[in-house]
């Protein structure tokens, strides 16, 4: 059983208060948090009056809401009102929102307890979540490897037992990469399944925001509560429906998709936990499809061409007047806001604004923008006809275990490089998610990705919930709060 | 292939004050990333030039009409709360 429901039981079944259960998780932050980096800001005041209000609702025996007492996280880049929102960047230090995320709103709605907001690379724009301004997560299994990113504070929390669960933020992997990394599962939706109101920016037209969780069923769980259109975001859709009825539908006769291209240069004990993959889908009576997609082979100069540029565009309203880090001295007004930005933005997020710049000048952009967003659609295309010869697609989540720390920076190229089986979905909107498949000679876990068809959430949250009760891989650590 | 001009050039575009010293550095880390997205070049007519957007996205229009909005003290208060209703920006300090 997931962690969602076990908890609900437990408080209904008196065996602790929500205020107890939420004491425990602030004293396991306060305690685990120096080693693990999870959490930027711990909310105790806020979670516990949020408790206490669930506390009155059981004491008289009225019905839980879906994720009501559930003690969570939200990535620093989700905007809460009255709690400082940094995205872990010294520019938007101070910076305390005047409005909730959508996202934030429904769960708030919900009897969420929000334990803190989480650590991230800068802005978002990252593997490892080092280029946090301050310092990266460290990974629940091994504290000499990284939590991932971008989302590395919540799979390091979820990993580590300091929340039930989270939301992050996926524009090119940062949910499914952490938590390949971290031994969760991670669910990036399908692109308008999820509002955006209230995400800070980065990419808009591959930002997704979703769950990191220990299961498929707790993923499908917050998925099922926050996929709802909101006129606030002009790119909503929405959900089909639910997922969480489908959990239990069988695998026989579903045709899983083996793309080869996103099988070239993965480690061997990657390649061989994704193979013992296949075998258990196999046994529960699914088909193993391999194909092509040639298409992919651009999937990640193109991703980077348009993220860049779309960021270059959205981090052009960080000038230092209105909100966040303004510099102490300048003489006139461009002045100041080239100081501020210069001394507000961390290095990656320069260099990726200057990238941006650069494809979307005149003289490149033909070139550069243009031909990738038309690559785009031939990305697209690829993956809708793929879709014809199969139901889900099975895929490593990232090539590799988790990264020593140090690691990424100083090539940025290699390091762009280990996102090649995450981008591809951003680019075609696609939903995906990673759980857990096995683990290295190292202990260190290793998550495999299934990507489902356009808003058919529940395949893939299906398939990943039916090979956890077959050959379920989570492993719990040592860290956190024991139920 | 990028040069040192494109950099500054491009920095002052992005508003973004680069400092000598780093420039070496920066110019050779953009010539690498330039030269992995150069890859798409070999995509030869593969891209979609009728491509728009995902998932048939349309553009949201709603009525024109005025709504209740956030309160100017509210919207200045991440502006250590401004200057007479303004956001304020001396001509140097």
């Amino acid at each position: 059983m997931g962690i969602i429901k076990t908890i609900q039981q437990k408080l209904m079944a008196g065996e602790f208060s929500c205020t107890e259960l939420t004491r425990a998780y602030l004293d396991a932050m306060e305690r685990d948090n120096g080693s693990l980096n999870a959490y930027v800001r711990a909310t105790p005041e806020d979670a516990l009056a949020a408790a206490a209000q669930v506390d009155q609702k059981l004491s008289v025996k009225e019905a839980l809401l879906p994720l009501e007492g559930v003690p969570m996280t939200l990535k620093d880049n989700l905007c809460t009102k009255g709690i400082e929102t940094t995205c872990c960047s010294n520019i938007l230090k101070g910076y305390v929102p005047i409005y909730n995320a959508t996202v934030w709103d429904i769960l708030q709605k919900q009897g969420a307890v929000l334990l803190g907001k989480t650590n991230m690379d800068e802005f978002a724009m990252g593997s490892s979540s080092e280029t946090s301004c301050f310092g990266g997560s460290l990974n629940p299994h091994d504290l000499s490897r990284v939590a991932g990113g971008s989302s590395g504070g919540v799979a390091s929390a979820v990993g580590g037992n300091l929340a039930a669960y989270g939301l992050g933020s996926d524009t090119g992997g940062s949910i499914r990469q952490p938590a390949s990394f971290c031994g969760v599962t991670g669910l990036k939706p399908t692109y308008g399944a999820v509002s955006r109101f209230g995400l800070v920016a980065y990419a808009s037209s591959l930002d997704q925001i979703g769950p990191i969780a220990p299961s498929a069923e707790d993923c499908a769980a917050v998925y099922d509560v926050i996929s709802q259109y909101d006129p606030m975001d002009s790119t909503s859709k929405g959900a089909l429906g639910p997922a969480s009825p489908h959990l239990e539908d069988g695998l026989r006769g579903v045709r899983i998709g083996v793309p080869e291209e996103y099988y070239d240069g993965v480690r061997p004990e990657v390649l061989s936990a994704l193979e013992n993959a296949m075998a258990v889908y196999r046994s529960l009576g699914a088909e193993i499809v391999p194909f092509s997609l040639p298409e992919l082979k651009y999937a990640l100069p193109v991703y980077y061409i348009l993220a860049c540029a779309e960021a270059a565009s959205n981090l052009g309203r960080y000038d230092g007047i209105r909100y966040g880090y303004r510099t102490e001295h300048y003489n006139g007004v461009h002045d100041m806001v080239c100081r501020t930005r210069s001394e507000g933005f961390g290095k990656e997020v320069q260099r990726r604004i200057l990238l941006g710049n650069y494809v979307l000048s005149s003289g490149y952009y033909d070139a550069y923008y243009k031909k990738a967003q038309g690559l785009r659609g031939a990305i697209v295309k690829g993956f809708h006809q793929a879709f014809g010869k199969c139901d889900i697609m099975l895929a490593p989540t990232v090539p590799m275990t988790a990264f020593p720390l140090n690691f990424t920076g100083a090539d940025p190229v290699e390091t762009y490089l280990t996102d090649i089986c995450t981008v591809p979905v951003n680019i075609a909107g696609l939903p995906a998610l990673s759980t857990p498949c096995g683990c290295d000679q190292d202990g260190l876990p290793i998550g495999m990705q299934l990507i489902g068809n356009t808003f058919c959430e529940n395949t893939i949250l299906a398939a990943a919930h039916q090979y956890e009760k077959a050959a379920g891989q989570y492993r719990r650590t040592k860290w956190g709060v024991s139920l | 292939m990028v040069t040192r001009e494109d950099i500054q050039k491009i920095a002052l575009l992005s508003k973004l004050s680069i400092p000598e010293e780093e420039l070496d550095g920066l110019t050779a880390d953009m010539q690498n990333i330039i030269a992995f997205a150069d890859t798409i070049s070999a995509a030869g007519d593969l891209a979609d030039p009728d491509f728009d957007n995902i998932n048939d996205l349309s553009n949201a229009f709603r009525e024109d009409e005025t709504v209740p909005s956030y309160p100017q003290e509210a919207i200045l208060q991440n502006a250590g709360g401004g200057e007479g209703g303004y956001f304020p920006v001396r001509k140097r300090r």
